[in-house]
């Protein structure tokens, strides 16, 4: 549904979309993490054909976001929430998705319709006569989203969809994107929030001007960052310590009370030499368990190494 | 270029101007102050003369004083876009609302003519409400005291349905360009300001110049204004950058 090859973006001697390839299929959630001026909102303008490429090519459906005549049947086919919200604060929730709907061509009855369901949706029916100035941020974000969405458009770019928000209207904007999830839209959505990406998205890319890493949650945890050995023991004496460090398979070694955190290289081959060698140095283990790297700890590994 | 998207853009920018206080009460005051301060100013330059002049005499002094009081209502038209239409993408800009906005299926073209319409729209209209003020008063004063009508005259008609409505238009455009390129209100307005005196100096000429016939240099000014507001737009659809107002303004 969206392409991008070797994508570029400068402006001026600034980089701030280096050759960034990659593809989002049909109805999946995809998840786009990076660092602040990592490019994220850049590459989302670019595909809203909001602002030009440098070079490579970027398509989105069957249309390519550099030909002048398929820019207004993208704009017309995607759903975009910016990073900010941009509500008309003076014109009522009603009023400001009708007005939406009216850019987009949404037939009369359509657009009545579809504004009845989506403020049911969010929430918002029995406030569709308040000005927006009115609202909660969490009510505005909300009704920004259901604003991109009052077209039903078959790809929707979300900017940050949750940034700024208190836990409980995060969480509701994020049932929300899951609920569209159901409805297998096409979901691109740029994200600092790294629980929000795990729990929402089918596969993340991470960016820092180049593309970093690519993939499900769950294969970028086990691919990019490596599981540790985590051991128990009754107490870590320093005979312990000194013998595990000596063993040369054993990368790096951390303790957290009394438990010894090892990196190793290939835990299912070294563990049971590590496990004599502790036995035998005086060290009493009560049990032994593999810890697993979360996003955040791939996500920073794959920043840091960037 | 569609009609009806522009029609979107302008209808919304209508009932946002509605709401804000500040644009609501210059379409009032303007219009009012021109409507009252001027007559009154008429009528007490011509009652100043009725003492020296004969009754014939005061009739034709008081028509060219119309005449040329008539083309004071121009300030109404090219000053209110000053407040109103370098409102149009700065307002956007204020309320964050113009990347949604500029996202949207719309085209340059269309979204200039829409801001333009919406601007022009409450300018134009509050300039006519001014221009009745003073003809109402003018004729129940020259009614009462000549026992005949002062307005309409030729040049009034010129005035109000040429000069007007295309000097309005131009004001409208050229700020618009001025408020798609600068990053604040009140610049927009000052900006905007010391742009359209030109032209208000140019369109209160045929009351000063006595050359020519007052209608002629109206209908040449028209022209002129004319010819102005076609390249106006055409500049302003050359010079609007979508990627420019993204990511320059802060």
């Amino acid at each position: 549904m969206i392409e991008l090859e070797n994508l570029t973006r400068k402006f001026g001697d600034l980089t701030a979309v280096d050759n960034v390839t990659l593809k989002v299929n049909k109805g999946e959630v995809f998840g786009f993490l990076g660092p602040n001026g990592a490019g994220k909102t850049t590459t989302v303008r670019m595909l809203c054909c909001l602002i030009s490429k440098t070079s490579g090519k970027a398509r989105v459906g069957d249309f390519e976001v550099d030909h002048e005549e398929d820019r207004l049947k993208i704009r017309k086919m995607v759903g975009y929430l910016s990073g900010d919200v941009g509500l008309y604060e003076n014109l009522s929730a009603y009023k400001n998705l009708d007005f939406y709907g009216k850019l987009y061509e949404v037939p009369s009855t359509e657009r009545e319709e579809n504004i009845k369901r989506l403020l049911q949706l969010v929430g918002l029916w029995e406030r569709k006569d308040d000005v927006a100035a009115g609202l909660s941020k969490g009510m505005k974000q909300k009704l920004a989203i259901a604003r991109a969405l009052i077209h039903e458009p078959q790809v929707l770019f979300l900017d940050e969809p949750t940034a700024n928000l208190d836990p409980l209207a995060a969480k509701t904007v994020r049932d929300f994107i899951l609920e569209l999830k159901k409805e297998k839209r096409t979901i691109f959505m740029n994200t600092h929030n790294l629980a929000e990406a795990e729990r929402v998205c089918d596969r993340i890319a991470v960016l820092k001007t180049k593309l970093v890493g690519v993939g499900s949650p769950e294969d970028l945890e086990r691919n990019i960052s490596r599981r540790k050995t985590v051991i128990h023991l009754e107490s870590i004496a320093d005979s312990v310590l000194a013998a595990v460090k000596k063993l040369s398979t054993v990368k790096n070694v951390s303790t957290n009370e009394n438990k010894l955190i090892l990196d190793m290289d290939n835990p299912e081959k070294d563990n049971p030499q590590l496990i004599r060698t502790i036995v035998t140095s005086g060290g009493n283990i009560q049990y032994v368990t593999a810890s697993r790297s979360t996003l955040e700890d791939v996500y920073l590994k794959l920043v840091e190494e960037a | 270029m569609r009609f009806r998207k522009s029609w979107i853009v302008a209808a919304k920018d209508l009932h946002v101007f509605r709401k804000n206080k500040y644009i609501l009460y210059s379409l009032i005051a303007m219009p009012l102050i021109m409507g009252l301060l001027i007559p009154v100013t008429l009528i007490y330059t011509l009652q100043a003369q009725a003492a020296v002049l004969t009754q014939t005499q005061l009739i034709e002094s008081a028509t060219l004083f119309v005449n040329m009081f008539s083309s004071l209502f121009v300030i109404t038209a090219v000053a209110l876009p000053t407040i109103i239409a370098s409102y149009s993408f700065i307002g956007e800009k204020l309320e964050k609302s113009l990347e949604p906005l500029l996202a949207t299926p719309t085209t340059d073209g269309e979204l200039l003519f829409g801001k333009s319409l919406g601007a022009f729209i409450p300018c134009i209209g509050a300039t006519y409400v001014g221009g009745l003020i003073f003809f109402i008063l003018v004729d129940v004063w020259s009614i009462i005291n000549f026992g005949t009508l002062l307005l309409p005259t030729v040049y009034w008609a010129l005035v109000t349905g040429i000069v007007i409505p295309l000097a309005c238009v131009l004001s409208v455009e050229a700020n618009i360009i001025i408020s798609s390129r600068v990053n604040d209100l009140r610049a927009a307005q000052q900006i905007g300001g010391i742009i359209v005196l030109p032209l208000l100096l140019v369109t209160l000429l045929p009351s000063v110049i006595q050359i020519l016939p007052m209608d002629t240099l109206a209908l040449i000014l028209s022209g002129g204004l004319a010819i102005a507001d076609i390249g106006l737009f055409y500049l302003s659809k050359a010079t609007f950058q979508r990627e420019e107002i993204l990511t320059k303004w802060k």
